[in-house]
């Protein structure tokens, strides 16, 4: 037994060591600088709150920072209902070319994020395809501006580069999902609504879950794709962050402004698991019911 | 206790690890080697037809390492890449924190025949100087102008097209800048050239108040001039405060194109050469052999062709037909006048936040 947590220790030892100097450190010393302040081109080493002062006193920051979580959550929610279908039909409905469909579900992946927005730009532009077609067909007499530039298409894009991450955590979810019990719940009478609602629903939330909690983190860091498809409207909370650490060599603000976005983000996962702990559905996954 | 603390010591521990990905870091021991030089620059300053007759005549070998943007230069600097490079370009504006920094050393005129034919307006500059000492020498320049799509618009802009009128709402872009954009707002305003880069709050906040009624009118913002050109292209864009290239590239592919300096004034840019504090030796003298043939008429003339771009001294300038002087603003010298040249705000911090503001708003 001994030996067994020795070998286990020894194994997860280098995995905890790559991630405690890649990923902890660097938020660590963002977390020290955040405490001093800049004078010219030298940060001067005075601990004080007045960063978080600032970013709690500033409705930019407090907007921006919010903004991004109405966005990231806005997004979760949209591909997670275009997502729930698309999950159920691959690992349930598809039998011989399942592969071949998640294949297809990731191919936009595989092109960079450029690549992407670059293509959304050739469909939603004033002279883009969908516009030319609408014109074409007489539906429009003038290009639609807002199929571009705007939040509304920001969403769309957002929602397309980030589905695959909630179509594959649900897709596991499907996968694991025993299909006799969709049979015991037809042969006990239940409907299609009783049956999603009381069956398939609370077996694949833990799945619409994680792909959520995966889509809501990408887009709070994903500032190319509302800068260049948001229009005047782009600008995100990292976008800011950016400004601060590039061009005014602010970076013990910037650095405040990443933290207070990371406790805003931790504090609201927490508050939703909590919250989400205490219901029904939530009870009996926690108690694997 | 005042402890003070450079970025750059703290920067220095995370250096090895950030250097190898800036490509730094394998031109070390490559650099260490006698009149082997390593130049830190924008990739259209170092074609190989601009600066090979040098190279071949003087022996010298030269390691071009790119930059995206000059803030990115100035962290590769900070982040200790200066003991790895023998030559940078940074802006005018941005030298007087480079010397800050203490990442520069004074160029010795003397060493720099070439730098005797500056124009006026780059020997008297107080940019680039510290002390009476030039640590950025004028290298070559340009302006930032209006562009626009012609066969779009009915009359030459100027600057009040992005702050007041419905004509055009809808089809300009800005540059995503604040230091640009709030400077054209202070021309707009009739903001003095004097005060332009230490105005008072009174002042920002009227520049704000026109940029929240810019933000109002913009398609977009712009970030990088590709993506500029292409929203020229498609149609996105009907005018734009713009950089130079994509006028000559879209009038060069059909497009019917215009370009407008408005008469309140044309925001104008120099790059310079700097050499880095821990340049010395027989490596300083390829150094300064170098920065006196980019200041020389062979490679201006390469330059103002292929650019288009102009060199700070008169060196190349006779060597140019009077069409290829118009195309890089050198035929009248004279527009030198209406250029604000761009500065560093004491504020910049405040302008950082007054246009993000803006933007959020």
């Amino acid at each position: 037994m001994e030996s067994q947590k020795a070998a286990l220790t020894l194994l997860v030892a280098p995995v905890v060591g790559v991630v405690a100097v890649f990923c902890l450190a660097p938020l660590a010393v963002l977390f020290c600088y955040s405490f001093f302040h800049v004078e010219f081109v030298e940060i001067a080493k005075q601990p004080s709150i007045g960063n978080y002062v600032k970013v709690a006193e500033s409705e930019t920051y407090r907007w921006l920072i919010a903004k991004a979580v109405g966005t990231g959550l806005s997004v979760a929610a949209i591909a997670g209902v275009i997502g729930y279908p698309v999950a159920f039909f691959i690992a349930k409905r598809v039998v011989l070319l399942k592969s071949v469909f998640l294949t297809a579900l990731l191919i936009p992946l595989y092109t960079g994020d450029l690549v992407r927005i670059f293509a959304w730009r050739v469909v939603l532009g004033a002279e883009g395809v969908l516009n030319s077609f609408l014109l074409w067909t007489g539906v429009i007499s003038e290009p639609i501006q807002a199929l571009l530039f705007s939040t509304t298409a920001t969403l769309i894009v957002l929602t397309y580069n980030y589905l695959p991450f909630m179509v594959l955590g649900l897709w596991l979810a499907f996968e694991s999902l025993d299909d006799r019990l969709l049979e015991a719940a037809a042969d006990l009478g239940a409907g299609r609504w009783a049956t999603i609602r009381r069956v398939i629903l609370p077996r694949t939330t833990p799945g619409l879950l994680a792909g959520g909690l995966m889509v809501f983190i990408l887009v709070i860091g994903d500032y190319l794709t509302p800068q260049l498809i948001g229009g005047s409207s782009g600008v995100t909370v990292i976008s800011a962050v950016n400004d601060l650490f590039g061009t005014a060599f602010d970076w013990p603000l910037g650095s405040a402004i990443a933290w207070s976005l990371l406790a805003t983000m931790v504090a609201l996962i927490i508050a939703a698991g909590l919250l989400f702990s205490r219901t029904r559905l939530g009870r009996s996954i926690i108690s694997g019911g | 206790m005042d402890i003070r603390l450079h970025r750059r010591n703290f920067l220095t521990l995370a250096g090895a690890a950030t250097l190898g990905g800036l490509g730094l870091a394998g031109h070390t021991n490559h650099a260490k080697a006698a009149e082997d030089l390593v130049w830190l620059t924008w990739e259209n300053l170092a074609k190989d037809d601009y600066i090979g007759p040098f190279l071949s005549q003087s022996g010298i070998g030269l390691t071009k390492n790119f930059i995206g943007t000059d803030d990115e230069q100035f962290a590769k600097l900070r982040a200790g890449g200066s003991s790895s490079v023998d030559l940078i370009t940074p802006g005018l504006d941005k030298v007087e924190l480079y010397v800050a920094s203490n990442l520069l050393q004074p160029i010795d005129l003397a060493r720099v025949p070439n730098a005797a034919s500056l124009y006026d307006t780059f020997k008297n500059t107080p940019l680039g100087k510290k002390d009476g000492q030039t640590y950025g020498l004028p290298f070559y320049w340009g302006i930032n102008p209006i562009v626009y799509r012609a066969d779009l618009m009915s009359e030459e802009p100027d600057w009040s097209v992005f702050f007041t009128g419905e004509k055009y709402k809808g089809r300009l872009a800005m540059r995503d800048y604040a230091l640009e954009g709030i400077m054209i707002a202070a021309l707009y305003l009739g903001i003095p050239r004097e005060r332009m880069f230490d105005m008072d709050d009174r002042e920002l906040a009227e520049v704000k108040k026109a940029l929240l009624a810019q933000k109002g009118l913009l398609r977009t913002y712009w970030n990088s001039i590709s993506d500029l050109t292409n929203l020229f292209a498609t149609g996105e864009v009907a005018c734009a405060f713009s950089w130079v290239p994509p006028y000559y590239e879209l009038l060069g592919r059909g497009l019917n194109m215009g370009m407008a300096k408005p008469k309140q004034g044309v925001i104008g840019w120099c790059d310079t050469l700097a050499i880095p504090a821990g340049v010395s030796d027989e490596r300083l003298d390829a150094t300064l052999k170098l920065v006196d043939y980019l200041l020389g008429a062979d490679y201006g003339a390469k330059l103002a062709v292929g650019g288009p771009y102009a060199l700070s001294t008169s060196l190349a300038r006779e060597k140019l037909t009077e069409e290829q002087q118009e195309k890089i603003f050198v035929k009248d010298l004279s527009i030198m006048d209406s250029f604000v040249w761009k500065a560093n705000p004491a504020r910049y911090s405040d302008w950082v936040r007054l246009w993000n503001e803006v933007k959020a708003s």
